[in-house]
């Protein structure tokens, strides 16, 4: 600890310079790891407060609840097992000029768990027909409760009764309404009917097929080629740290390893200079890090709302604890090099 | 049973054409509280000598033996700890610590090492050796013999049983180098350290107990 502090108190510039690389590289990781996570829940929100398990649709609809229609035949076999749901891509238009907004309307059934299970945040639940539940985004883009808005292709005039926490599903967010207000603007189908316990065995359904919900996740458009993208890049970053640490470390060694050859011949023990640059590696990552997580806790809030971008505390401290780690496991070459290092090639004379 | 003694020690360097024998068939031996002086031209072997002798390499034969114990058989652990606690060197290319300030250089010994010289002791060596107002400055701000003399007290420091200097004197004025040497004489014979000092500097053979004179790695006592 005391050399490590004193070499970077007398070094500051070539510390502050691996701070700043660990800095920059760690905050690239943080906003790569808020914007996958903000486009996941960009896709994917609206399932959360659901906790459901399974869902059920037309076995060739490729596990895409749009487009998918549940026979009524396996429809009376599940009966009121699940929650039957409705997907419906639609455009929304407020009646006080707020702007259009590119919707998932959701209809579900007043006597089944999913709308049990909706966090209000505002207002009522739908009780009646032409009432709704918007995602709190709306609130955000100016609708209030007792706002009506029409959908495209339809004159119904409907009125948000509350809204819910954010929801949002295959990119857009999401209004839940029940299926006779799905009936006055278009069709009254069920797409897909959403299980919060697994369905019995002795149920053999015809021409339907039962997902996990991670299933039917991964299967939503352009989902897993996207988390994959942002994975890759994320572990790319990851190996960089090692790389870039590793050298910088090395180079940082090399130069100092005269310097750990007298303390060597002076009798400091190897393991207290191992220590010390271990301790060393710590400080500088903790440092980059931290400074890291504060600036990318800033850019989340700084940035407009429509950057989807959601970075937690939690997830940017899983990262961190990564990166430190890459770090100090970048440290080891260097470390190898003052446990071979021998003092007499070192003192001259 | 004190003293040093090498036995029959040499020292190769290389191998084939690069073959070079630093050290042939060295004998030497230095008593508790005697002041050793080490004499021969450049190139003569004398730094080879001293860092076997302080068990900073191993020597290609022969048994180095301090305290009756045969150092080239520890371990390089075991061989780190005694030159903490038993042997202080003072290398000819001084050897400071650069990020540490002189007062550092002497804190860090003091971290992994206990029994040092009382305060009072070191800041009689301080004020002998003239370093006193040097105390907070970077090895890169004195000149080579403030450096010089820093490496001395930093070996006095951790107040070794033996301490081993490489051309100490080197970059002194006579006034110093005599300061010097009657710091270490005093030392030997007033507080029972085993001291040798190698140098080319034949003015200070009247200074020591014992005298040996080495060329081409051939070691005989004067
Ligand atoms: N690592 C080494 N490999 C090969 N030869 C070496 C090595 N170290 C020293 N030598 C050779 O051994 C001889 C003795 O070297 P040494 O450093 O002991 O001399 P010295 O008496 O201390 O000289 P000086 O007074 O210049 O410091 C020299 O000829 C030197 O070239
Ligand atoms: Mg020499």
């Amino acid at each position: 600890m005391f050399l490590a502090i004193k070499e970077i108190k007398h070094d500051k510039l070539r510390y502050g310079l691996i701070i700043s690389l660990i800095f920059f590289v760690s905050y690239l990781v943080f906003v790569l790891t808020g914007l996958a996570s903000g486009l996941s829940n960009l896709n994917k929100s609206a399932l959360e407060p659901w906790h459901a398990e399974r869902i059920i649709l037309n076995k060739d609809a490729q596990g895409r609840l749009a487009q998918s229609f549940l026979p009524l035949r396996d429809l009376g076999k599940i009966g009121n097992r699940g929650a039957q749901i409705a997907q419906y891509s639609t455009i929304v238009k407020g009646k006080s000029g707020q702007k259009e907004e590119n919707t998932q309307l959701l209809a579900v059934n007043k006597d089944e768990f999913i709308y049990k299970r909706l966090p209000l945040i505002a207002g009522d639940k739908f009780t009646a027909e032409k009432e709704a539940l918007a995602s709190a985004k709306f609130k955000t883009d100016g609708y209030k409760v007792g706002d009506y808005f029409t959908t495209a292709n339809s004159k119904e005039q409907i009125k948000i009764v509350g809204f819910t926490k954010e929801a949002s599903l295959n990119a857009a967010p999401v209004v839940y309404i029940s299926f006779e207000t799905l009936g006055k603007i278009d069709k009254d189908v069920t797409n897909g009917v959403v299980l919060n316990k697994k369905l019995d065995k002795n149920i053999k359904l015809s021409d339907s097929e039962s997902y996990t919900l991670t299933q039917f996740i991964n299967k939503l458009p352009g989902y897993s080629a996207q988390q994959l993208t942002f994975n890759f890049m994320i572990g790319f970053l990851f190996i960089i740290i090692l790389i870039i640490i590793s050298i910088f470390l090395y180079i940082l060694t090399i130069q100092k390893l005269p310097n750990f050859g007298v303390m060597k011949a002076q009798g400091i023990p190897t393991r207290y200079l191992v220590l010390n640059t271990l301790t060393q590696t710590l400080i500088i990552s903790v440092a980059g890090v931290g400074v890291a997580i504060v600036l990318s806790i800033l850019t989340a809030v700084v940035l407009p709302t429509q950057v989807p971008i959601s970075i937690s505390l939690s997830s940017v401290c899983v990262a961190g604890t990564g990166i430190i780690l890459m770090s100090l496991l970048g440290s080891l070459i260097p470390i190898q090099q003052i446990i071979r290092v021998d003092p007499v090639k070192m003192i001259g004379g | 049973m004190t003293g040093l003694k090498l036995i029959d020690v040499s020292k190769v360097y290389g191998t084939g054409s690069s073959r070079f024998v630093a050290l042939s068939q060295v004998n030497f031996e230095v008593e508790e509280s005697q002041l050793v002086l080490v004499v021969g031209p450049s190139g003569s072997g004398k730094t080879t000598f001293l860092t076997i002798a302080g068990g900073l390499q191993t020597p290609s034969s022969g048994d180095v033996l301090i305290n009756g114990q045969d150092i080239t058989l520890l371990s390089q652990k075991e061989q780190t700890k005694m030159r903490l606690t038993t042997v202080g060197f003072v290398l000819q290319a001084y050897n400071l610590v650069p990020y540490l300030t002189v007062k550092e250089q002497f804190d860090l010994l003091e971290k992994v090492k206990t029994n040092n010289l009382s305060e009072k002791q070191f800041n009689s060596v301080l004020n002998i050796l003239g370093i006193k107002e040097l105390l907070f400055k970077y090895p890169d701000e004195l000149s080579g013999g403030q450096k010089q003399r820093v490496a001395i007290a930093r070996a006095l420091f951790a107040d070794p049983e033996y301490i081993l200097a490489d051309e100490p004197t080197a970059s002194l004025d006579t006034g110093r180098t005599m300061q010097v040497m009657n710091l270490l004489k005093r030392l030997a014979h007033e507080n029972q350290k085993t001291i040798i000092v190698v140098t080319h500097d034949l003015r200070l053979e009247k200074m020591a107990d014992k005298v040996y004179q080495i060329t081409d790695g051939k070691m005989k006592k004067v």
